[in-house]
């Protein structure tokens, strides 16, 4: 059925199309992301609201513990140094960005995981292969595995795992363009690669299918999610330098055990009716959290 | 329109209706009786969080400690008593204060963390041990998870627990008349339409907030003091199936921090902090001779009061911190700055808000309010119809055949008048000062006889017509109708001729409460006029709830909410016409009738709603007291 | 003090929707995170925010009466049996609270009564309730009747207060 060795943008050279006409698509869909992205970022002022939030951090940072009249305020406030900081980027882009860490669900995790593994192999071959002008066994593969990946995360994502069908009961087949173009856009691109490289290539209706899925992916930014894409690792970014450095948002730091010093834990297990858990197990396991929200 | 699934559970023996902590007893309480019967709970939220105690509770207000040697079940009664101004069903309460500790025990044994006093930890005989008290009847506790934990408890023992379906009609039975077959809703997400069939089925769907207008409006009109999802369905429910109602009147009052409504409990017990009007000055002795004379020596006998420390009715507090700020001398604070010097006070005082009401702190937090320098705000809250905290609304109940009279008795206890039909918690009427220990206690009372109910053979025969079922289908669904059609007339917005959206609903029927019913707005006062004619509108109030408009399914559950509201309110209505005298001022005022009258007014009243008709029967039921035998 | 939800760490999990005693907490359609939808029904009981595994939902005081530029931020931990509370006020004072949730395991001590034996008839025909009357006051006595205190209910306003 699928001939991992070769895609179909072989049987675009033999139809008449050049390398250099496919280069241009493909440079009009990075030219269309990268402007669109900065269309939303200016219009929406996020950077502008990003620079004023991280200057609060260091401002309360600078400022130091707090009067605090009741319990105490650790001593965990620390000014990050640039090795810090570099340190947490590595472990930013390892865990956050690469295995997808922000999602506890095990199964999201793995849904997302195939879906942008898969995007990225997918886009990266077909850019390799119309950039370097050939087609290796190799690549070809890595596109056809990559098309199946994202058609197994994005269709899996859409009936599974579409965040208002879990908690909201709203059913598979509610649409709304707008929102759900981000999805259906990867979903049509991942069905019509492999509908177009099974049905022999060409430029027949699965190419055409190909060039609208395309289009509609890359030329929605504007509209859809894409951009989150990259404001994910950002956030996941801020996520963790606020927690090394100790401001985390004003939450709160009191722990029965396993506080910043040992003197924090003495401090803590002796406030007000921490008496009552002297003889309680460390793990208590978990109660409302057992279960899977999905109460209906 | 978009076609709803109907999903039916048949062949239910114990269908429990609001799993609050009523709720929750019943279905805990019925397995064990019930060990073969099918016990299904259908809640209109998530059993986990559901209910007045959300967001926790840092008492639990009903504990006798008998086994501490601290009281007895009649100590309780009398004390109801007392604060009710003598309007309490003394059977029921008596029931319910010899069984609470029980309840309470297993909570501890389950994990609810209970403060112990450190005083007698190493006491002499049965002191030894006990808990921290916080008053007389209140025992202090770390309740943040206190439902979650309670609510485990009812769900290992049902058999299927429904969340999110928002029931909006009882059954009745086509056989018989007069006897519960069950209940249907719908479900708030998926929107599908439920039967429930049922042969017993007991209402713990709590009591009404947000029937009179709050003094917040905006956003904050969420920050009232009993839970915005209290949306009557208790009374709702259970008038329209025709069950007799009482002391739906007594509607309660609180005095509490202000706009946050934080409790004051552990302040004026634990912390013995204290009030004052704006200037400093104490200010209840100007109030109570005037009170003492328009209700009696027998409720408010200032002298008395202070050589036995007999305690004050919590109304005639109110009214005195009502009549003060209308002089012209408020406003009310509370003393909390000499009490808050101590850490250890300074630390319980928060805890108590974070553990039951975390708004109150985040409106200090918000306002710079320490209350170790600053003597922080009171303010008397708009009225609330309920039935478990210092106020009895509820149905009128059967009591058990060991103490209640013929006329508190018809064979099984906590049973309304409508067979099969029982009440747990808010539900019941006549039984204040239960709080949540209590309405456990009644849900497991009542799930005891529901099963003796239908193990006697008395749900036999039970028939729901397939048109029953069709016709509540498409009344609940009605107002997506309404709104859908009607919505093809305007253009855009909220404003239509034809419909009614169910907020600016609920705004309506707050504002006729509110001006005619004693609301806050007029200073609690009303009076045989403004009672018709508040009753009028109603009326014609109810005819434009024919035509609520629902845009989604939340919606829909919002309009059904006012359904039950409307219908609480009008019985409210009903029972303060009927009462021709001003039994708890600070509460309310018959302007009609200020004093207290005893000779024609010591009695329950009971009203009964036509189910077919609508029309109101009112009745004085008697009002029994303990006394002791010679 | 109605709730909302940072942008940056909701992910759409759906917890807080899945837990909100008031239905008001829902997955916005075009960014596919919670929001809360209806601020005048809001509790702020706080459930949503203990509930989020990222917490991602932060409480602002209601705008009716509570100035901006405060925080009153949880974190609840079930295995470790504690809820912990940061309040800032307005003027960057702060107070830091930790109290116990649980003295027991979660859900290790609730009785199954489909293992219990049933009760007897005795028990079924008397007024008492499971595991009573033991539970009442954690003693062999019996539970309270009108005989037992030597009390009797008499119909009207003719009582003395002092009984």
């Amino acid at each position: 059925m699928i001939n991992f060795d070769t895609t179909p943008i072989a049987s675009l050279i033999e139809a008449g199309y050049t390398f250099a006409d496919m280069q241009t698509y493909v440079i009009v869909m990075i030219a269309l992301v990268v402007l669109m992205t900065i269309a939303d970022l200016l219009h929406k002022g996020s950077t502008t609201y990003f620079f004023n939030a991280a200057a609060k951090a260091e401002a309360q940072l600078a400022a130091g513990n707090a009067d605090c009249s009741v319990g105490k305020e650790d001593t965990r406030l620390t000014q990050l140094s640039a090795g810090d900081k570099a340190g947490i980027l590595v472990s930013t882009i390892v865990t956050d960005v690469a295995t997808a860490g922000e999602f506890h669900n095990p199964v999201r995790r793995l849904v997302h995981i195939l879906t942008m593994y898969g995007f990225i192999l997918f886009n990266a071959a077909t850019a390799m292969i119309i950039f370097g002008e050939a087609e290796t066994a190799t690549l070809a593969t890595v596109w056809n595995l990559g098309a199946i990946m994202l058609l197994v995360g994005s269709f899996w994502f859409w009936f599974s795992f579409k965040v208002d069908g879990q908690a909201e009961g709203v059913a598979w087949n509610s649409i709304t363009l707008r929102k759900d173009m981000f999805s259906l856009s990867l979903m049509g691109t991942s069905l019509t690669a492999l509908g177009w490289s099974i049905y022999g290539g060409g430029t027949g209706v699965w190419f055409a299918l190909v060039l609208l899925s395309t289009a509609s992916l890359f030329g929605g930014v504007y509209w859809s999610k894409f951009s989150h894409m990259f404001f994910k690792p950002a956030a996941a970014y801020n996520k963790r330098i606020i927690q090394a450095n100790g401001t985390n948002e004003n939450l709160p730091h009191e722990t029965r055990f396993g506080g910043a010093t040992p003197e924090d834990d003495d401090f803590q297990k002796n406030r007000h009716s921490m008496e009552l858990l002297v003889d309680a197990p460390m793990d208590m396991g978990l109660g409302i959290k057992r279960e899977a929200p999905k109460h209906y | 329109m978009k076609a709803y699934k109907t999903i039916v559970e048949d062949n239910i023996d114990i269908l429990v209706v609001g799993a609050g902590l009523g709720g929750t007893g019943a279905a805990y309480e019925a397995r064990y009786w019930g060990r073969n019967k099918k016990i299904v709970i259908a809640e209109k939220a998530n059993i986990n969080r559901s209910g007045a105690v959300a967001q926790g509770l840092y008492a639990i207000n009903c504990y006798m400690g008998t086994r501490f040697g601290e009281n007895n079940p009649e100590d309780h009664v009398r004390y109801a008593r007392i604060d009710l101004m003598g309007m309490v069903r003394e059977d029921l309460l008596f029931d319910m204060a010899r069984h609470v500790d029980s309840a309470v025990h297993k909570f501890e044994e389950w994990g609810l963390p209970l403060m112990k006093d450190p005083k007698r930890e190493n006491a002499e005989g049965l002191a030894k041990g006990a808990y921290m008290r916080e008053g007389k009847w209140q025992i202090m506790i770390h309740g943040e998870s206190y439902k979650p934990i309670v609510a485990e408890a009812a769900t290992k023992q049902a058999d299927k627990v429904y969340n999110r379906i928002m029931v909006t009609h009882l059954l009745m039975d086509d056989a018989k008349d007069n006897r519960v077959a069950g209940c249907v809703g719908f479900n708030v997400r998926t929107g599908n339409y439920h039967v429930f069939k049922s042969k017993a089925t007991i209402v713990g769907a709590g009591g009404a907030s947000n029937i009179f207008k709050p003094r917040s409006v905006g956003e904050g009109a969420g920050r009232v003091w009993y839970a915005p999802w209290s949306s009557g369905s208790a009374y709702g429910l259970m008038i329209d199936a025709g069950a007799k109602m009482t002391q739906m009147e007594n509607r309660i009052v609180l005095a509490r921090f202000k706009d946050g409504y934080g409790p004051v409990g552990a302040y004026f017990l634990h912390l013995h902090t204290y009030t004052q009007n704006g200037y400093g000055e104490e200010y209840e002795s100007n109030w109570f001779p005037e009170l003492e004379e328009r209700v009696g020596k027998r409720y408010l006998n200032t002298e008395a009061s202070h050589v036995s420390a007999r305690p004050i009715p919590t109304c005639l507090r109110t009214s005195a911190i009502i009549s003060e700020i209308n002089a012209g001398r408020g406003p009310i604070h509370m003393v909390t700055m000499e009490a808050f010097q101590d850490p250890h006070l300074e630390e319980v005082g928060w805890e108590n808000f974070l553990g039951m009401t975390v708004g109150q702190a985040v409106l200090w937090a918000a306002t710079d309010i320490d209350p170790k320098f600053i003597n922080p705000e009171l303010t008397t809250s708009e009225p609330y119809v309920m039935g478990s905290h210092a106020t009895g609304c509820g149905a009128w109940c059967s009591g058990p055949a060991d103490l209640s009279p013929p006329e508190y008795f018809w064979g099984y206890n906590r049973m309304t008048s409508v067979e099969g039909l029982f009440g747990a918690g808010d539900a019941v009427g006549g039984t204040p000062h239960a709080f949540s220990s209590g309405s456990f206690t009644e849900g497991r009372l009542a799930a005891k006889a529901a099963c003796q109910y239908i193990d006697d053979g008395k749900a036999e025969g039970i028939v729901v017509s397939d048109k029953q079922i069709a016709d509540r289908k498409a009344q609940i669904y009605q107002p997506l109708e309404t709104y859908r059609i009607g919505r093809n007339e305007i253009v855009a917005g909220t404003v239509s001729p034809s419909y009614i959206l169910p907020m600016p609903g609920l705004q309506r029927l707050q504002k006729i409460m509110d001006e005619y019913c004693g609301g806050v707005t007029v200073s609690y006062m009303t009076n045989d006029k403004l009672l018709n004619m508040g009753m009028q509108k109603m009326s014609i109030m109810e005819e434009d709830l024919e035509k609520l408009g629902a845009e989604d399914i939340h919606q829909l559950m919002r309009a059904w909410e006012l359904k039950h509201r409307h219908r609480t309110s009008e019985c409210v209505f009903q029972h303060t016409f009927f009462r021709k005298e001003t039994r708890w001022p600070g509460y309310y005022y018959r302007g009609d009738a200020m004093k207290l009258d005893d000779d024609n007014w010591h009695v329950l009243t009971v009203s009964h709603r036509d189910r077919d008709t609508g029309a109101y029967t009112m009745q004085k039921a008697p009002c029994y007291h303990l006394v002791n035998d010679e | 003090m109605p709730t909302f939800v940072y942008m940056t760490r909701c992910d759409g999990c759906g917890h807080c929707v899945d837990i909100c005693p008031s239905d008001i907490m829902h997955i916005d359609d075009k960014y596919r995170r919670a929001y809360n939808i209806e601020p005048n029904m809001c509790w702020e009981c706080y459930s949503c925010v203990k509930a989020c595994p990222h917490q991602a939902i932060d409480v602002r005081g209601y705008a009716d009466f509570a100035p901006l530029g405060h925080s009153v931020r949880t974190i609840r931990d079930e295995e470790k049996g504690t809820i912990a509370w940061r309040v800032k006020f307005r003027d960057g004072r702060v107070k830091n609270f930790l109290s116990p949730i649980t003295t027991q395991p979660w859900g290790t001590k609730i009785p199954d009564f489909r293992n219990e034996a049933e009760p007897s008839d005795e028990m079924r025909n008397s007024e008492l309730l499971a595991f009573e009357p033991k539970y009442i006051r954690m003693d062999d006595g019996g539970l309270h009747t009108l005989e037992s205190n030597k009390l009797s209910l008499k119909a009207g306003g003719e009582y003395h207060e002092s009984l």
